[in-house]
């Protein structure tokens, strides 16, 4: 490999990376005004026009507040717990396609930071190893709240997993592939000229379940029982201030902009726009443009939804996911299997 | 000896690291510790798999073994409370003999390695790429000739899933 | 990436150390979950062994007997580990040297 090659896939790995830790404020802030605008109240609007740089003011916070690590507990485990969270959550993003193939000095360069042929089996894989970083959390605080936080997280993330993989299950039987490319591309083109072939159609129930499960798997209402504040305090990131804080908060953005667009790349086409054909750079950074909108419009569902609804209580999120989602998820592919092989999926 | 290139390295890297993270595993007494030393251990070792250009073995690796079995392992232990081992040793000298000759065995085992020189476990040439064609072949390998033991695994998860619940269950009072 | 070779010699000595690290933990561990823990470490053993033999023949039959393998394994977890609640119940200890009466 030449070093043009290393230096082109640094810049295809990093650049959804940096990408992501770059927007990072604009969903803080995002939530707190849109938070304000939900509950008729103004939200923050002291730091900045219309509050923007509330976000840089919570960095600074985070910053210089005192680091407490409590007594008792297993230090390496506690400082590392947070840090793991914030791994998996970055790294999920590499085999995330972000634009069509580009072609750069007689080079084809697929925008996605890892082409593997086991893309979405890579995901999941990712998201069990998320469970480590809450639960260790919850435990290595020494606490009574953070050890039931950690576990009743880590028991909600494991359980929705199932309906998750499910549901993407049904993904991935009409696009006879694990690459997540593969699934954008079989999502290019229309149906009778003016329905874009978007997963969500065939699939809808299978798009419901899996939307559903990915709130659960981000802890986000209504299923944040194990971070509720008037529960169990902060649940597993009781114990945690200033900067290891800092990296949960992080954790559960980049979190919800990972699970956005995946819902966006499984079901409503990725980057692809369908009544437009991408040719060359100027149809990359389209394609580009049309997948961040998209995401976008999903992290704003995922605030939208936090403030409007009531929380779910913890034995009626599992009953929920182990009895609700998990059977609809099953004959969401039988459908989809169904639809396979009479041939009206490709 | 075969040549030293990257993938061999990357491969004694991983597997390095992953006999490392085992000792720890066996070596430390307080037992969510050896977890998660063993959790690192599987990481490597999938790794591993992935050079061995078994990328779906790896993925099945990383989200059963690692993300399932170990997580129930860590949940059963930390609703245990189980407490650090004490630091004497087992006790019974028959336990000591018996690794000393798990560890001759190995040197056997070592030995007659030597004779095997030359077979090498390199990936195919095309699979340089990802492997892309292995895991559909695999797959379909799953679902052709051994689609009756998949389907009989099925219900061995099952009958496990029915066992372990009714083992573990409170005992009612009657 | 460089298509080389990894020589079966490297996968078997790998292997073959994790294998007897696994058994030395299951000899000497006093605790019956970090017992099952080596004996889990040795199926890895094993299944590293398989994967590198199957790699060096080009075979994919290899890569569905680890599949099965790690399926049965996860069938087996959940069993142990419902047994040894079952036992830590009554016994209110997991050390097997204290386990040693077949009824209490």
């Amino acid at each position: 490999m030449t070093a043009t090659d290393w230096l082109i896939t640094a810049v295809r790995v990093l650049a959804p990376v940096l990408a992501i830790m770059l927007i990072l404020p604009i969903p803080m802030w995002l939530e707190r005004r849109g938070a304000g605008l939900i509950q008729d109240r103004p939200g923050p609007n002291r730091v900045g026009p219309f509050g923007l740089l509330q976000p840089l003011a919570d960095a600074v916070k985070f910053f210089m507040k005192e680091d407490l690590i409590p007594a008792n507990t297993d230090r390496l485990l506690f400082v590392i717990a947070p840090g793991i969270a914030l791994f998996s959550a970055l790294t999920t993003f590499a085999v995330i396609p972000y634009g069509p193939a580009v072609t750069v000095g007689g080079r084809e360069i697929p925008l996605v930071g890892a082409d593997v042929s086991i893309g979405i089996l890579y995901l999941f894989a990712l998201t069990s190893l998320s469970v480590y970083g809450i639960v260790l959390a919850g435990w290595s605080s020494n606490n009574k709240f953070s050890l039931i936080g950690g576990i009743r997280s880590g028991a909600q993330i494991i359980s929705y997993e199932l309906a998750m993989t499910t549901a993407a299950a049904g993904v991935i039987l009409a696009a006879g592939s694990f690459r997540l490319t593969d699934v954008v591309a079989m999502q290019t083109g229309t149906w009778l000229g003016f329905i874009p072939r978007w997963n969500v159609f065939p699939q809808f129930l299978g798009f419901a379940v899996f939307y559903v499960a990915t709130f659960a798997e981000t802890n986000r209402l209504p299923f944040d029982l194990p971070e509720a504040e008037a529960e169990l305090v902060g649940g597993y990131h009781t114990e945690y201030s200033a900067f290891k804080f800092a990296m949960f908060f992080m954790a559960e953005y980049v979190n919800m902009i990972v699970a956005s667009a995946l819902t966006v790349t499984l079901f409503f086409g990725g980057w692809s726009l369908p009544w437009y054909e991408p040719h060359g750079i100027g149809g990359v950074i389209v394609s580009a443009l049309a997948f961040f909108a998209k995401t976008a419009f999903f992290v704003w569902v995922f605030i939208w939804v936090r403030w409007t609804l009531p929380r779910f209580r913890y034995d009626q999120l599992m009953r929920l996911g182990w009895k609700a989602l998990l059977p609809v998820a099953l004959l969401n592919l039988l459908w989809v299997a169904f639809l396979v092989v009479k041939r009206w999926l490709p | 000896m075969a040549a030293l290139t990257a993938t061999r390295l990357v491969f004694d890297a991983a597997a390095t690291l992953a006999i490392v993270f085992a000792s720890v595993m066996v070596i430390h007494r307080h037992p969510v510790k050896s977890v998660l030393a063993l959790v690192v251990s599987f990481f490597a070792l999938s790794i591993a798999y992935v050079l061995l250009s078994a990328p779906l073995i790896a993925a099945v690796q990383v989200i059963v073994y690692a993300g399932a079995i170990l997580v129930l392992f860590l949940f059963v232990l930390m609703l245990l409370n189980v407490p650090e081992e004490a630091r004497h040793g087992s006790g019974r000298p028959i336990h000591r003999i018996l690794s000393a000759a798990a560890i001759l065995v190995f040197a056997v085992f070592l030995l007659s390695l030597l004779r095997s020189h030359g077979a090498t476990a390199s990936p195919a040439v095309g699979a340089s790429a990802g492997g892309g064609a292995d895991v559909a072949a695999a797959a379909r390998l799953l679902f052709s000739e051994h689609l009756l033991s998949f389907e009989a695994l099925s219900v061995l998860l099952l009958a496990a899933l029915v066992g372990a619940f009714a083992l573990a269950r409170p005992e009612t009072q009657r | 990436m460089i298509a080389g070779g990894i020589p079966l010699g490297d996968v078997l000595l790998a292997s073959g150390a994790l294998f007897v690290i696994g058994l030395v933990g299951a000899l000497l561990r006093r605790n019956a979950i970090s017992i099952f823990l080596s004996i889990e470490l040795m199926m890895n053993a094993a299944n590293l062994t398989v994967l590198g033999y199957a790699a060096s023949l080009q075979n994919l039959e290899g890569q569905v007997v680890v599949f099965f393998v790690i399926a049965i394994a996860a069938a087996e977890a959940a069993v142990g580990l419902a047994i040894f609640i079952a036992l830590f119940r009554h016994t209110e200890t997991i050390d097997v040297n204290r386990i040693n009466l077949l009824k209490w």
